[in-house]
């Protein structure tokens, strides 16, 4: 794993480059200091940061309230309880009010692993879509990562970004510039095609290799921006695929799957489409990564087992 | 600032009006409303726009101007008719309270209403985000008074004991908490619903500032409300009121939770709330 970093080092970084540029930004923190790596930016800033306790909903209540004032409200606190035990200050303070909240969802998907499912957010995406006003993005790479963020903070208005609580090996070059709505080719290939979103486009990206292997060509699309969406884009990319994969740490159900079935239905596309991640109506194992994945059928192997069965029955 | 400065039988003559304008706004609503709610709370919301808080039409981007949050949603026609009389929007409007797209919707939405500061309705949420707005205001070194009313069924959402806890902790003495203590909820008097008392002793336990008052009587809101001064606690001012309060076949009446008047009993609450 070369130049592997974890993602709540890379949003530290970029809020301490921010505060550096003149940027007014307030982390809000529910007794989260160390899941959101942020001491780095406490020692620069000891006064800067609102700890309000182990409270989610005055976490996302209070970065409202700080956004009305002016300020750039960062919350930084586990996915899970950000979404769930938070979901309507998230709804309607956020969301419906419409302030400059950037919620930060750390360790998402199944992240915590064997910790189990109160600790899992792998409905975080499938809720907040169903939210207005707020933009969705999930990073799959350190660099992406970055770009996603210093975004965000230049953007007025909601968004919520999802991160995976591992370190991630970088998957683009530094020419990779991101931009909010586009998909991102990571591969070209005839036979299939993967759509993936966050730190399961690693998984999609070595199954494609391992598909190559054997003589199957893989289009890999990355989709890091959940909202805004160049569902034109994706329908182009899809185009001409008779098979598609769809692959997240996040429940089947209104995630990136459902993106793709949206757009090859509303495009008139004839593909048959799989989608990987935690079952309809199922929660993730708890378990550690590796195993889990595997189990859930969301790792490289689970992905060329999809793809040979989808080849096999063409 | 405040831009009125009423004396004390202004401000009465003034929630007089208030209340006349409550009576014919929920009586054009062709959607119900929460009669007894807006009642409850006139007195407060007419000495805070025109006696107390630093704000004016003109001035809604005053960074330092005071913020007043309407957390018991509900209560909005009240808070509609206080706007109005203090210019915020055309009193024409009032006439339009929960009619389809109307600039005044069931519950306050700023993106439809000028002088709204929070979208509120589902409750518990005015106290957090006047939280993170008191921590800005102290941070920016403003002067700026963070108000809001809330309504005793309402702290049964934790929430609001969440925020407080937080309020208390980072010393939010520009922060003004109202409960607006009328003894009724929806399905019926709050002591048996859920008992939220001794209310007093709650908010001094959560480290407040805890002080009290007859709220429907404008001298007693008016000098509790002139009486607070920062003293490193964010305060509390329990206004005992009466739900209804001005009508005297809705005052105190369950019922009038989610009524509105209609025929002879808008003309009997006219007659009850005429000038002096």
């Amino acid at each position: 794993m070369n130049n592997a970093e974890h993602l709540a080092n890379v949003m530290v970084t970029a809020f301490i480059d921010a505060v550096g540029q003149g940027m007014d930004i307030i982390p809000v923190v529910a007794d989260s200091t160390s899941t959101a790596k942020i001491a780095p930016f406490i020692e620069k800033f000891p006064d800067r940061i609102v700890n309000v306790g182990i409270a989610e909903q005055t976490l996302v209540g209070t970065a409202a309230g700080l956004a009305l004032a002016g300020k750039i409200a960062v919350t930084c606190n586990a996915a899970p309880f950000l979404i769930a035990r938070a979901n309507e200050q998230v709804k309607v303070d956020v969301c419906y009010n419409n302030t400059n909240v950037k919620l930060f969802g750390l360790n998402a998907g199944a992240s915590y692993g064997p910790l189990a499912s109160t600790h899992h957010a792998i409905d975080d995406i499938s809720v907040v879509r169903g939210f207005g006003n707020i933009q969705i993005f999930a990073p799959s790479s350190p660099l992406e990562c970055r770009q996603i963020i210093d975004y965000a903070l230049a953007h007025v208005g909601p968004v919520y970004i999802r991160l995976d609580g591992k370190a991630l090996p970088e998957l683009h070059d530094e020419s990779y510039r991101f931009r909010p709505g586009a998909i991102d080719l990571l591969r070209d290939g005839n036979d299939i095609a993967l759509v993936a979103m966050g730190s399961t486009v690693h998984e999609a990206v070595d199954a494609a290799s391992r598909l190559a292997d054997q003589g199957i060509t893989t289009r890999v699309i990355n989709v890091p921006s959940i909202r805004p969406l160049d569902r034109e884009a994706l329908s182009e990319s899809l185009r001409g695929m008779d098979r598609v994969i769809s692959v997240e740490e996040h429940n089947v159900n209104g995630g990136v799957g459902s993106i793709v079935a949206e757009v090859l239905a509303e495009y008139g596309h004839g593909a048959k489409l799989k989608r990987l991640g935690i079952a309809d109506g199922d929660y993730a194992i708890a378990a550690d990564r590796k195993d889990m994945r595997a189990w859930h059928g969301i790792d490289a192997a689970g992905i060329v087992q999809q793809a040979l069965n989808m080849m096999n029955h063409a | 600032m405040n831009p009125f400065l009423l004396s004390v039988p202004e401000l009465e003559k003034k929630a007089r009006a208030v209340r006349r304008h409550i009576i014919n706004l929920n009586a054009n609503s062709p959607a119900g409303g929460h009669t007894g709610a807006d009642l409850s709370q006139v007195e407060l919301l007419t000495a805070l726009y025109f006696r107390i808080l630093n704000c004016a039409p003109e001035r809604v981007e005053d960074r330092d101007r005071d913020i007043y949050i309407q957390s018991k949603g509900h209560a909005v026609g009240c808070y509609y008719c206080v706007l109005a009389e203090a210019g915020y929007f055309p009193l024409a409007w009032l006439e339009t309270y929960q009619h389809a797209n109307s600039h005044l919707p069931g519950h306050p939405v700023k993106q439809k209403t000028p002088g709204i500061e929070l979208n509120t309705g589902a409750l518990g949420h005015g106290l957090p985000v006047a939280v993170g707005l008191a921590i800005a205001a102290k941070r920016d070194n403003s002067k700026r008074r963070i108000f809001l009313i809330t309504g005793d069924g309402e702290l049964a959402e934790g929430s609001n004991w969440e925020a407080a806890m937080a309020a208390a902790h980072y010393q939010l003495d520009n922060l003004v908490i109202i409960n607006d203590k009328n003894g009724l909820q929806l399905a019926g008097a709050t002591r048996e619903i859920l008992n939220t008392d001794p209310l007093d002793e709650k908010w001094r336990a959560f480290g407040m500032e805890v002080s009290a008052c007859q709220g429907n009587d404008m001298h007693a809101v008016v000098a509790a409300l002139e009486s607070l001064t920062p003293c490193g606690k964010p305060h509390v001012l329990i206004a005992h009121t009466t739900k209804g309060a001005g009508v005297s076949f809705i005052a105190g009446k369950p019922e009038w939770h989610h009524r509105v008047p209609k025929g002879d009993e808008i003309t009997l609450a006219m007659n009850e709330l005429k000038d002096l």
